[in-house]
């Protein structure tokens, strides 16, 4: 079972390497699209990215609501739990 | 400059197209699809035998078009359209172009103007054929490429809604993130239409004073091997980047892409 911090860096990983973002930049407050200008075909590469780290089933609808990093830690977070 | 009388005829063929467009619309939703759907088969076949009938609609629609007066057309290297898994993308300077492109492929995919999905005219066509709506959403990405791994040739226009005359030309990167992501094959088409027809913000009757001609001209495929090695985010920002420059470019030598008014 992974702790939201495990997960935080797992996302942080992604973020740098994806979007080659400076790590500083990815806090918990960060919005994706305004702060890291991440948009919306973004995203789905993000998803694809993640699911296949995690192995796990993520659907776009899980992260419909999403607009920050934290936001998307415990997007993960929950599913991981269920 | 052609006689009044010839003027005044275009406007009344291009109403009439108009029209028959949206009754077509109607009649094929309202009546052929829903017998169509007594015939047997699965989804998949359903799809295809709609899309070939709306393939055959257009071709009907462009000869009218072109019979009747309203526009004259050419196309070159159409026998390279159609191929399995190809992402087809075009400029988009008037409202014939996917007309005129879904006229000469053998049943694609197409996005379309998510407005066509509400339209009463439209919807039904646009649902039985499996088109996608141009949504910028995750949802538009899967689907694209979802239908390009199934094999299906898929029509594109990377500049979202038609040229705007007078502005630069801009493309979303959707269409590059699906052909990265799907396409075994992209191919481009540049169309060019002098006059310009019915661009962005036209109303139907605002034809120009000479007949317009339409130039459909299927590019060689481009190579996406270089893109395929890049992360994706980086990939589809690298491709359509280069879409853009590439478009600008070749509309340029071949008249500009904002067109001549010609009025």
């Amino acid at each position: 079972m992974q702790t939201k911090d495990e997960i935080l860096a797992q996302i942080k990983a992604s973020l740098t390497e994806l979007f080659e973002l400076d790590p500083g930049r990815i806090t918990l407050a960060a919005r994706l699209n305004e702060d890291l200008e991440i948009d919306s075909i973004d995203a789905v590469d993000l998803l694809d990215r993640l699911r296949r780290q995690t192995g796990m089933k993520i659907s776009a609808e899980d992260f419909r609501s999403v607009r920050t990093v934290g936001d998307m830690v415990d997007a993960v977070y929950k599913i991981v739990q269920a | 400059m052609e006689k009044r009388e010839t003027y005044l005829w275009r406007i009344l063929v291009t109403g009439t197209c108009f029209t028959l467009f949206g009754l077509g619309g109607l009649i094929l939703g309202l009546l052929v699809f829903p017998a169509m759907m007594l015939l047997p088969g699965d989804p998949a076949k359903r799809r295809a035998r709609t899309r070939g009938l709306v393939q055959r609609a257009f071709r009907r629609f462009v000869f009218v078009m072109n019979g009747g007066g309203g526009i004259s057309y050419e196309i070159r290297g159409r026998e390279r359209l159609g191929r399995p898994g190809q992402l087809i993308i075009a400029n988009h300077p008037t409202l014939v172009d996917v007309v005129l492109i879904i006229a000469f492929t053998p049943a694609p995919a197409c996005v379309v103007k998510a407005a066509m999905f509400r339209n009463p005219f439209t919807r039904r066509v646009v649902q039985a054929a499996g088109y996608i709506s141009n949504n910028p959403t995750d949802e538009m990405i899967e689907a694209s490429a979802a239908a390009l791994r199934s094999g299906d040739a898929l029509v594109m226009f990377p500049e979202g809604t038609r040229t705007r005359p007078g502005q630069p030309l801009f493309f979303n990167r959707g269409a590059a993130s699906v052909a990265v992501r799907a396409a075994r094959v992209l191919t481009p088409i540049y169309i060019h239409c002098e006059p310009v027809v019915l661009p962005k913000g036209d109303s139907w009757y605002q034809v120009p004073r000479r007949r317009p001609h339409f130039t459909v001209e299927v590019g060689d495929d481009i190579d996406l091997a270089p893109y395929r090695e890049l992360l994706p985010p980086k990939a589809s920002r690298q491709l359509n980047a280069w879409l853009l420059d590439h478009y600008a470019a070749r509309l340029e030598t071949s008249g500009g892409y904002n067109g001549t008014r010609g009025n």
